[in-house]
């Protein structure tokens, strides 16, 4: 039995980066049972919705990474508590599934209304503004979409661009430093993945 | 049926204490079979996980709810559980248990080469005499038949193989181990250790003990600070049956292993009073197997190996093997476990650190010990936690959308601390394992069945703790936000222990102060079913040393020929 180095270690996980397939952009929607196959306008709804949470600054923003297509399938998969049956509220009704569990997607999309798509962008920003507003003051129609958001910011800040770009990954430290003074340029590390769990 | 197979002994399950038997006995010139219920993990080899990133992953690390709600129902509740690491706990709908009606037990399981090893949490705290003095002070339970003393070399050479980071404080009530360097307290904890002291300096916040290496060690690498422990580690840098104790069994040439090699009765033959070895079921075949053996060793895990005594009973013995006495089962125990405090921690925001670290703190008890200063309770509680700084899922809690939100989670966040409490529990008889009959896992054995509920002692040793903690969080300058004082579900500790008790009285234990059975001169149980007390501290040091010591006189015996 011979311990790894350091130096062996990366050059292998350079090597699996190389053969993963990742999945990216419409890839992860194959994990959807054929029968929760989102439609194109709910696609470009989720994908719109994630950038105006996450903009494209200096770094891109949530829809580019995918995190819309993301959403959708951590929704039909419960990630969030999603598939738990919703707090009563009648205008959640039109939007439950046969189980008692509430389509926060197809929520989204009726909360928004016919014409969010079509609003110019800041109008978009403004509704998106308010929703998020209400939701973090406690009203309970509005609740479901801290599940949404949340699953957003999941989306992003585990992509690749998320994780690494716009915040720091290091999978092999190689120290453990307990005092690092903070300065204008200091980033969090996606792989703290004590602040990440329990942060 | 294939030709029986002959061994000098036979150790029934892989995790940490299986591969420490199998390492002594084999070390000392045995034959020694290993059986473990599992797959085989290779070392470095099948740690499938261990190079992605959460963008290789396809649900982000976070894993599959609806796969989780169905099959992993208790083993997702497992802080190690993740995407990443599920392929090391058991799929909960294919092993069943049950439980009474008045029973909350989680039951966290790794059937697999290694076992619990993979997952466990690292943390190494030897014992004291405060400990195995407790059932004979207070009157609970019965008084262990050893003592520190008779512990301490044990302690050592295990320390000395496995390679344990900490920090010597000169305690009695933990005592101090054979340390490589520690890691080292951040900012934060640092800072909460002078103030806690300050007030209070019987209160020793110090840095967690681990089994990960910061000296090299046996061709095992140093520790890499990126604790992600449990999806296995090709550094071999914490200890795991596969990093440590199965490359040195193996390496005598006396060792056979069989992975998916479901044990499921031991054979005991009436007239020379001696268990003749034992009888499996190949996971993969469905085909039933058996091997002889001079000596048997059960580390199936606690529970299992108590599951495994009642279910070899026979005409001879038709209360479960070595259960004369009748307490085969009773007595079991899991620390009573809980958030004690959590706060928000300002004043640091110059200051964060690099690496994650993998241990985190603890404040070993300070609690009826010379003085009986608890209120309704005469055991310990000891706190381990840390300082960590919250980071882009603290956006989830907070309203805000665009580009000054994504700026603000770009930073570390908030500096925030917690205590959680781990205190002792109470050995009772009513806290007990037995088999139901009426229900079968898909090998046919009857399930095993959990009946227990902490009690009074418990509760109100988390409650002071709950008290403690929000003092000492706030001398220590934070704003306590959140506590508990009630215990998680049994279980939530994963330091399950008893029902095959330790004991110098026959009549009302099931092991003498060897590990063996009192009714059986050639079996040995050195997993946590041992244990007659749970103490405060993390249990595994102790098993392993235990299991080191009851080795070394099932050796002695055999070679003295009194077996």
């Amino acid at each position: 039995m011979t311990g790894w180095s350091r130096r062996s270690f990366l050059g292998a996980a350079a090597l699996v980066a190389v053969q993963a397939a990742v999945p990216g952009g419409a890839e992860v929607l194959k994990q959807l049972d054929p029968k929760d196959a989102p439609s194109p306008r709910r696609r470009k709804l989720m994908r719109l919705v994630a950038d105006h949470v996450i903009p494209a600054t200096d770094t891109p923003g949530a829809g580019a990474v995918g995190a819309g297509d993301f959403v959708l399938v951590a929704l039909a998969h419960g990630l969030e508590g999603t598939r738990r049956p919703p707090a009563a509220d009648p205008s959640f009704v039109s939007f439950l599934r046969a189980d008692g569990s509430l389509d926060h997607a197809a929520w989204l999309e009726g909360k928004l209304g016919p014409k969010w798509l079509a609003l110019p962008a800041p109008r978009r920003h403004e509704q998106l503004t308010a929703l998020d507003a209400s939701a973090f003051k406690g009203d309970p129609a509005a609740a479901p979409w801290r599940a949404i958001k949340g699953l957003i910011l999941t989306g992003y800040y585990t992509s690749e661009i998320g994780g690494s770009k716009e915040l720091k990954y290091e999978l092999v430290p190689g120290r453990f430093d307990p005092k690092v003074p903070v300065t204008p340029e200091t980033r969090a590390y996606s792989s703290d993945w004590t602040a990440v769990d329990f942060g | 049926m294939d030709e029986t197979l002959n061994f000098d002994a036979i150790v029934v399950g892989s995790g940490i204490t299986g591969g420490w038997a199998a390492k002594e006995l084999t070390e000392a010139g045995l034959k020694v079979l290993l059986l473990e219920r599992g797959r085989k993990i290779e070392h470095q080899v099948d740690y499938e996980t261990e190079l992605k990133a959460p963008w290789d992953m396809p649900f982000r690390g976070e894993g599959d709810a609806e796969l989780y709600a169905r099959d992993y129902a208790v083993q997702s509740l497992n802080r190690h559980f993740t995407e990443f690491t599920q392929g090391h706990f058991v799929n909960d709908a294919e092993n069943p248990y049950q439980t009474g009606p008045d029973t909350a037990f989680n039951w966290f399981r790794s059937y697999q080469l290694g076992g619990r090893s993979l997952t466990w949490g690292r943390q190494c705290y030897r014992w004291s005499d405060y400990d195995f003095g407790a059932n004979k002070r207070d009157g609970h339970g019965t008084d262990w038949p050893i003592r520190y003393a008779d512990l301490a070399p044990w302690y050592d050479k295990v320390e000395d193989f496995i390679g344990v980071a900490g920090a010597a404080e000169g305690l009695p009530q933990l005592p101090d181990g054979r340390f490589q360097p520690p890691f080292a307290l951040n900012v934060v904890e640092q800072a909460a250790r002078e103030r806690i002291m300050e007030t209070w300096p019987e209160r020793r916040l110090t840095i967690g003990r681990t089994a990960n290496l910061t000296a090299e060690k046996d061709g095992r690498g140093l520790c890499q600070s990126r604790s992600i422990c449990a999806r296995g580690c090709s550094y071999g840098a914490y200890f795991s049956t596969q990093s440590s104790t199965l490359p040195a069994a193996q390496a005598t040439g006396n060792l056979t292993l069989i992975t998916d090699a479901a044990v499921e009765h031991v054979d005991y033959d009436p007239v020379t009073r001696r268990v003749r070895g034992v009888h499996w079921i190949d996971s993969k075949t469905k085909t039933r197997h058996q091997a002889t053996a001079r000596l048997v060793f059960l580390n199936a895990g606690a529970f299992n190996s108590v599951h495994l005594l009642l279910n070899s009973s026979s005409e001879a013995m038709p209360n479960g093997l070595a259960n004369s006495s009748g307490v085969l089962g009773t007595h079991i125990m899991d620390h009573a476990n809980t958030l004690s405090a959590a706060a928000i921690m300002p004043g640091f925001e110059a200051w964060t650190s690099f690496g994650n670290r993998p241990t985190g703190v603890v404040i070993p008890r300070y609690r009826n010990m010379e003085t009986m200063d608890g209120t309704g309770h005469t055991r310990g509680f000891s706190f381990q936690g840390g300082a960590l700084q919250s980071t882009w899922t603290a956006g989830k809690r907070e309203a805000g959308i665009g580009a000054d939100y994504k700026a603000a989670l770009r930073k570390p966040g908030s500096w925030r601390m917690v205590l959680v409490a781990f205190a002792d529990c109470v050995p009772r008889a009513a806290n007990r394992l037995t088999l139901d009959r009426t229900r079968v896992d898909a090998n046919g054995i009857p399930q095993l069945r959990i009946d227990f509920a902490f009690g009074a002692e418990e509760n109100a040793a988390l409650a002071q703790a709950k008290a403690d903690a929000a003092e000492m969080l706030a001398k220590a300058g934070g704003h306590v936000f959140m506590g508990f004082d009630r215990p998680g579900a049994g279980g939530t500790a994963i330091h399950e222990m008893g029902g095959a008790r330790m004991g110098n009285d026959p009549a009302t234990s099931v092991l003498n102060k060897w590990s063996q059975a009192h009714d059986i001169a050639n079996l040995f149980v050195t997993d946590g079913a041992q244990m007659s007390s749970s103490a405060c501290q993390n249990p595994s040091l102790t098993y392993m040393a235990l299991t080191a010591r009851a080795s070394a006189h099932a050796v002695s015996l055999l070679k003295s020929s009194a077996l």
